[in-house]
């Protein structure tokens, strides 16, 4: 999977975790201002990047990452 | 009888199974080893194949135990077939099966399934550990989305609407509550003392204004979780924005609220409006009250989980695996 690839992949995840429409997203994107979740939402998005990408990564580590552009980041890391 | 005694009472009537994720600690294998020797619970320790032996060299008798070896391929695709097989869990079975590596999430993988009824961890994974495990694989009970926590607290002279108990929150986990989840507390409160001590919940959302005597965005903050938790569960008795005083204390109460309310001066719960109030809260009752606080007792989860304090002593430990089992046991009956 190229990075382009995992980039749209990860914003996929991100929108059915967040229940956006992924077109509303971008690797810009802010999690704390724009997505607001709580914490079970990012629950939920470390489990379908663990299900989908089979990248491991720790809720503590995803939740310091501040757009959808650093979790790709950290994705990549673990693949 | 005490409030303790009632609750151990509960948990001899209808043991539950608690699984144990941390059973090669010392401190946790006593204490589960005696509270399942006494007929509380039924301990289930998980480990690796050495578990029993381990169990018998520090005196146990092993027949107490259930023995779980997590390295035992044919259990663990049964526990993996059946969490998959659940409309609400979150891993599929490739990334399941890594996490399970760790006792904590198999624990947790089990009670989903439905094997046990309680997972009992702390003592060696920290807090967050046990929290986030919890998210992961038991998931938060429907229309909630904060994990807290409330404590039970026997404060000797005091004579309230529950004689000398009353239920506080949160004073252990949530730290700055906004206005939904400060909602979400008090629904789960209630729900926590409906559980374990079948208590019709009144909950007092307290802060330092009762009805208006007081303004300024502290109190926004309550008045408007007030109208959201009433909103969300119109069933549930849960009233403010009260002064502390006003909640407990009936005569101050006939004083300072001028309408109906079914909480004001007779509320056996207490929701804090945020940690600072109750961590000091609880340890003002403690000091100047001389009470007893049990708990933290989580809740938000869709089934009980519990984390103890990592230094905690045997006896606090098993006061809350029996608490902790009594609270499953009602949820398995609802």
């Amino acid at each position: 999977m190229d990075r382009k690839e995992l980039e749209n992949k990860v914003i996929e995840l991100v929108a059915v975790s967040y229940n956006r429409d992924a077109s509303e997203l971008s690797t810009e994107t802010n999690f704390k201002e724009e997505l607001k979740g709580a914490s079970v939402q990012m629950v939920a998005l470390v489990a379908e990047i663990e299900n989908e990408l089979d990248a491991t990564i720790t809720l503590q580590d995803a939740a310091a990452c501040t757009t959808i552009g650093d979790l790709v980041n950290l994705v990549e890391e673990e693949m | 009888m005490s409030v303790l005694d009632e609750i151990y009472a509960k948990a001899k009537a209808n043991p539950q199974k608690v699984a144990f994720p941390e059973a090669t600690n010392e401190k946790m294998m006593q204490a589960a080893y005696e509270t399942g020797r006494d007929g509380y619970i039924i301990p289930v320790l998980l480990g690796d194949d050495q578990l029993p032996k381990l169990a018998e060299e520090r005196g146990y008798d092993p027949s107490v135990f259930t023995f779980v070896d997590i390295n035992d391929e044919a259990y663990r695709k049964g526990i993996i077939d059946k969490y998959v097989a659940m409309p609400d869990t979150r891993l599929k079975e490739k990334a399941l099966n890594r996490r399970m590596a760790d006792p904590l999430y198999y624990a947790m993988a089990m009670q989903k399934a439905g094997e046990v009824g309680v997972t009992f961890a702390g003592i060696d994974n920290t807090t967050g550990d046990v929290l986030l495990a919890a998210q992961m694989m038991i998931g938060m009970k429907p229309g909630i989305s904060t994990i807290s926590s409330i404590g039970l607290c026997d404060i000797p002279g005091f004579k309230g609407s529950e004689g000398s108990l009353l239920a506080i929150g949160d004073s252990a986990v949530c730290t700055n509550p906004d206005s939904e989840q400060l909602a979400d507390i008090a629904i789960s409160a209630c729900e926590t003392v409906r559980d374990l001590l079948d208590w019709e919940p009144r909950c007092a959302m307290v802060c330092y204004s009762t009805l208006g005597s007081g303004q300024g965005e502290l109190i926004d903050k309550v008045t408007a979780a007030l109208k959201i938790a009433q909103e969300k569960r119109p069933d549930l008795a849960i009233d403010g924005e009260f002064q502390f005083d006003a909640a407990i204390s009936p005569e101050v109460a006939a004083k300072k609220v001028k309408r109906e309310s079914k909480v004001a001066g007779k509320a056996n719960v207490i929701i804090w409006p945020d940690l600072n109030v109750g961590n000091v809260g609880v340890k003002l009752i403690q000091q100047f009250g001389h009470a007893d606080a049990y708990g933290p007792m989580l809740q938000g989860f869709n089934s009980v989980v519990c984390d103890c304090s990592r230094g905690a002593p045997v006896s606090e430990i098993k006061g809350n695996i029996i608490i902790s089992a009594v609270r499953a046991a009602k949820m398995n009956q609802n």
